[in-house]
């Protein structure tokens, strides 16, 4: 017996040798790739870094105080529209992905993996590759417009001035990019869920619409949420999907960030914007957060 | 060697090089094989002093005249040795002068061209297509496209507005120019990034009927099967000319084979695959008319002409610009408006 609770507790120490030790590893990783360069973006902001030639490192809020209201800016601007931009398609891929959840989780049955492999399929293709895919359906001699033409709906040659280089091609892009995504969390909820509290509902007279409503969407909630937060976020900081399908009037707010680290090399402004989608992001999953369970399927039943 | 380098102008013999007929470069790989070639590729110029001045290390850089001044200033490359370079004796002198830094010869001038609209004829009124005004002309809203870069288009938008100095802009003839290329912005079907896959084949199928270009493009369109009636603007206001060269990374481990890469571009027949094949000027003073395939081509390049970017009348080589960060930034604002 002694030599058994012996190794018993050899066993937990070595399971658990003190939560510091545990914690070790994970902090230093956050703190490396994550804590460290927003630091150091954050010294780029305030002018304590920089990266143009001849510009001394003295502190200075100047870009700050460019960007931030009230004075007219344009980075402001497109920040509003991107997140405008960003909200809609994230309502709109939730409301889409949703009855694809219900599908696979109530319907689908034994083949609910494997359809959920085959609506993971995108996934495992490069999502540049994608969003390329989509300038060929969509370009003005694409598949859309040559179809309307085949068809006599439009003059030949003239195709869709929209279609394409436009906040639309830009959201559908992204939409398209994030469904998939999106219902997992979702399914994931609707799957585990109790099924007896519908069958409930139903014993109590409640028709299918009123389980819905008052039963299984409720409880979903949680799923919804983590799927509208998996796009959300993501998307706010998009600037491959309008660098390609979009137009010059669709740029997003990370295109102005990806352009000032790039193709304008002044980090401090870019520094500026990259610590305002920071900030902007940390506030969504603080309010977000409330609402989501760490375990979806606690959530669920 | 790590080389700088244009999408499309890899040396002949490497995987990325798939133009026919190149012969640039391919002394080089004759001699030494390609597989130590790596190429880090841009698609403007301040892409390219920006990789720079972040920290990325190359052997060869192939930056344009505007910004030689900003690579030496900022200690970042190192001059030839003229003497390691047989061909160098033929390249035009005022091509020459321009990559020289207190005494010595840091830029290697290679190619050169003009920038300007082009515009398809069957599209667009002859009435319309004078000067550089064309890019805002409401008329054409949607089916305009010019390029991504910054600078450029703010010497547009200065030749446009009358600006006597198109790299020298005040603060107020900046804020103009701003202004000018907001308003122009929504003219525009899309601002192209890249020349082959992006702005052709926009031109070729009429998607886009004015955009800003080099000549080479005009000269794809004379010979594309059939041909696209293109046409090369020569503006009231004056095209654009700029030309780029080779500078020699500060750190280079691979000097003596950095000038041998740069001799195998600068040669006699390498000038001359590089505007019978991609429709540049070269530095190459030696080069006759009669060595040119296209005639037509010849004379636009005004072979033979060693100051041909000197005349101001009829063209304004883009040159250094001392606020190119704030020229830079007011782009950035243009973008996001």
């Amino acid at each position: 017996m002694s030599a058994v609770g012996s190794r018993a507790r050899r066993s937990a120490s070595f399971l658990r040798p003190g939560s510091g030790l545990l914690i070790l590893p994970p902090a230093v990783w956050v703190l490396a790739v994550l804590v460290a360069p927003i630091v150091l973006i954050g010294l780029y902001s305030v002018n304590l870094k920089t990266n143009l030639l001849g510009v001394p490192t003295a502190f200075s809020t100047a870009n700050w105080k460019d960007f931030l209201p009230p004075g007219p800016n344009p980075f402001w601007d497109r920040f509003k529209i991107s997140m405008t931009i960003t909200l809609v398609v994230s309502v709109i891929t939730v409301v889409a992905a949703y009855p694809l959840a219900y599908f696979l989780a109530f319907v689908a049955g034994k083949r609910r993996y494997a359809l959920l492999m085959v609506l993971l399929a995108p996934f495992f293709t490069s999502y540049l590759l994608r969003v390329i895919a989509w300038e060929v359906i969509l370009n003005n001699h694409g598949v859309i417009n040559s179809l309307l033409w085949d068809l006599g709906l439009r003059t030949r040659g003239d195709g869709i001035p929209w279609l394409i280089y436009s906040k639309f091609s830009v959201g559908l892009v992204l939409f398209y990019s994030w469904v998939p995504f999106v219902a997992v969390p979702m399914f994931v909820v609707l799957d585990t869920m109790d099924r007896s509290l519908i069958e409930a509902a139903h014993d109590l007279g409640a028709s299918r619409l009123t389980a819905f409503l008052r039963v299984t969407f409720p409880l979903s909630i949680p799923g919804v949420i983590a799927g509208f937060v998996f796009v959300l976020i993501p998307t706010t900081g998009e600037f491959i999907t309008p660098l390609l399908v979009g137009g010059p009037s669709s740029f997003m707010f990370g295109n102005s960030i990806q352009s000032f680290f790039t193709d304008t090399p002044n980090w401090n402004y870019g520094a500026v914007l990259a610590l305002w989608l920071v900030a902007i992001v940390l506030v969504m999953l603080v309010v977000f957060g409330r609402y989501l369970s760490t375990d979806l399927e606690d959530a669920a039943t | 060697m790590t080389i700088l380098e244009w999408d499309g102008y890899q040396a002949a013999g490497t995987k990325a090089q798939t133009t026919k007929g190149i012969v640039f470069g391919k002394d080089y790989t004759d001699e030494f094989g390609a597989n130590g070639l790596a190429y880090s590729l841009i698609t403007n110029d301040s892409q390219a002093i920006g990789k720079v001045r972040t920290g990325s290390k190359f052997d060869l850089l192939h930056p344009c005249a505007e910004n030689f001044k900003d690579y030496v200033d900022g200690g970042f490359v190192q001059p030839f040795d003229t003497s390691l370079l047989p061909s160098f004796a033929n390249l035009n002198p005022a091509l020459v002068k321009g990559g020289q830094f207190n005494g010595q010869q840091y830029a290697i001038p290679w190619d050169w061209g003009y920038g300007s609209v082009i515009y398809r004829t069957d599209m667009v009124d002859p009435a319309d297509a004078t000067g550089w005004e064309l890019f805002w002309n409401p008329k054409y809203k949607g089916r305009i496209s010019m390029w991504n870069g910054a600078t450029t288009n703010f010497e547009i938008a200065a030749l446009k507005l009358g600006f006597p100095e198109m790299d020298n802009l005040s603060t107020d003839q900046l804020d103009q120019a701003t202004q000018a290329l907001i308003e122009q912005k929504p003219l525009n079907k899309r601002l192209w990034v890249s020349e082959y896959t992006d702005l052709q084949p926009m031109l070729t199928n009429g998607d886009v009927w004015i955009a800003y270009s080099w000549q080479d493009q005009w000269v794809y369109g004379r010979e594309h099967k059939p041909p696209i009636p293109f046409n090369f603007m020569q503006p009231t206001q004056g095209r654009l000319g700029w030309y780029c060269g080779f500078m020699l990374g500060k750190d280079t481990a691979n000097y003596y084979h950095a000038h041998k890469y740069v001799e195998s571009f600068i040669n006699h027949q390498a000038c001359l695959s590089l505007t019978n094949n991609f429709y540049y000027g070269s530095s190459d003073a030696t080069v006759k008319i009669s060595e040119i395939t296209d005639p037509l081509l010849a004379k636009s390049l005004s072979i033979g002409d060693p100051n041909v970017l000197s005349d101001t009348s009829k063209v304004h080589l883009q040159s250094w610009e001392p606020n190119e960060v704030a020229v830079q930034t007011a782009w950035e604002k243009v973008t996001a408006a």
